[in-house]
């Protein structure tokens, strides 16, 4: 048992030597495909576009599927072929009522968290924090 | 894309794009194996209708496709999918992560943690200390089970190793011991060896159902992927 558990510590610990920004693009993604879903409706490729347009989101197209996937397992989203005019069908993807609840728990701990952490950060930024503000809303106006 | 590929008829070209998609889904069904069939057609055909539509030229989200496949757009989507058993490989294990921390079955974890250790070396620890426990586990009980079997062979023993060195030793009784064995717990190997074993089982099963968990939550849609993925993810 002694020996499980040092194992399985050691195994944990050797995924913080992954590149910090990978991980924490993948630890947003799912709450980011959610965000995306918020509105309505809508496929895989228009999801992808989504988080390309609308975030630093730029993830892999082979990482997203599968995770689209297993939030439907979970029962966060449901899916529906839909025929299209292009010829050939789509797969849309919707939020399920958990998948709603989950996603307002997820913004809401984020939004906590990053409040938090950028008092933390705020000495270790150059910009003085009215630039920093007015970034951040040119930024939104961009998004619209 | 050459000149002289330029210059071959547009349908030529089309059907090349066909077979390169057809080539690349086949693969991925063929990985998509060990799931259900209905699942794997499913996975199947959203991406042959992900690759369709984003590799027609021109494509534009808010038109119907307007454009043409090329050789050279389906390869691009391609790449961007990575390689279709990479691709497999992260729905299956997606797949049976869910399954074994809903059956809690330890053939399932087992199973579970075999595609982990292929995925990352955390995998791999918690796929050998698994191991170790279950086997470790089962020994303790067959052992205690067997003592009435093999009563003078079936039992914790310590055993001479050397001059002056001592092992101890968990035996099931199907072989003889050397000379100077010592039984350590008698006949208390029988509640014992049952006892223990069934709590290092559950032990195991609890260690291993969290491995499963902290692995999901480290690494969303198991996104560890070759370098050359992570490049794109940059």
């Amino acid at each position: 048992m002694a020996m499980a558990q040092t194992l399985g510590q050691a195994g944990v610990g050797s995924d913080s030597g992954d590149k910090w920004e990978v991980q924490v693009r993948k630890g947003s993604l799912e709450l980011a495909i959610l965000a995306v879903l918020w509105p309505g409706r809508l496929y895989g490729l228009e999801i992808l576009r989504r988080l390309a347009d609308s975030s630093a989101l730029i993830v892999p197209e082979g990482t997203v599927y599968p995770l689209l996937n297993r939030l439907k397992t979970e029962g966060l989203l449901t899916s529906e072929w839909v025929e299209a005019d292009a010829g050939h069908p789509r797969k849309y993807y919707k939020l399920t009522s958990s998948g709603r609840r989950r996603a307002m728990q997820m913004a809401a701990f984020w939004s906590a968290f990053s409040a938090n952490l950028e008092g933390l950060l705020a000495p270790l930024m150059p910009e003085t924090k009215p630039n920093a503000a007015a970034r951040t809303a040119g930024r939104r106006n961009a998004d619209d | 894309m050459t000149e002289t590929q330029r210059t071959e008829t547009r349908g030529t070209d089309v059907d090349l794009a066909r077979a390169k998609i057809k080539k690349y889904l086949q693969d991925l069904a063929a990985a998509l194996g060990s799931l259900p069939k209905e699942q794997s057609n499913d996975i199947v055909e959203e991406l042959r209708s992900h690759i369709v539509e984003k590799s027609a030229a021109n494509f534009n989200v808010n038109d119907d496709m307007n454009g043409t496949m090329t050789p050279a757009s389906v390869d691009a989507v391609l790449a961007g999918l990575g390689a279709p058993e990479s691709l497999a490989r992260l729905y299956v294990a997606d797949d049976l992560q869910i399954r074994a921390l809903k059956s809690r079955s330890p053939v399932l974890i087992i199973r579970t943690l075999f595609r982990w250790a292929s995925l990352s070396f955390a995998g791999f620890s918690a796929l050998v200390a698994s191991i170790i426990g279950y086997s470790l586990s089962l020994s303790l009980i067959i052992c205690g089970l067997l003592r009435p079997i093999h009563p003078r062979t079936a039992g914790l023993f310590r055993i001479p190793d050397g001059a002056n060195d001592y092992s101890v030793s968990l035996r099931l009784g199907f072989t003889g011991l050397p000379p100077g064995s010592h039984d350590l717990l008698g006949l208390w190997i029988i509640p014992i060896g049952v006892m223990a074993g069934l709590g290092l089982f559950l032990l195991t099963s609890l260690f291993a159902l969290w491995s499963i968990r902290r692995l999901r939550r480290a690494t969303p849609a198991l996104s560890r992927r070759d370098e050359g993925d992570a490049e794109v993810s940059r």
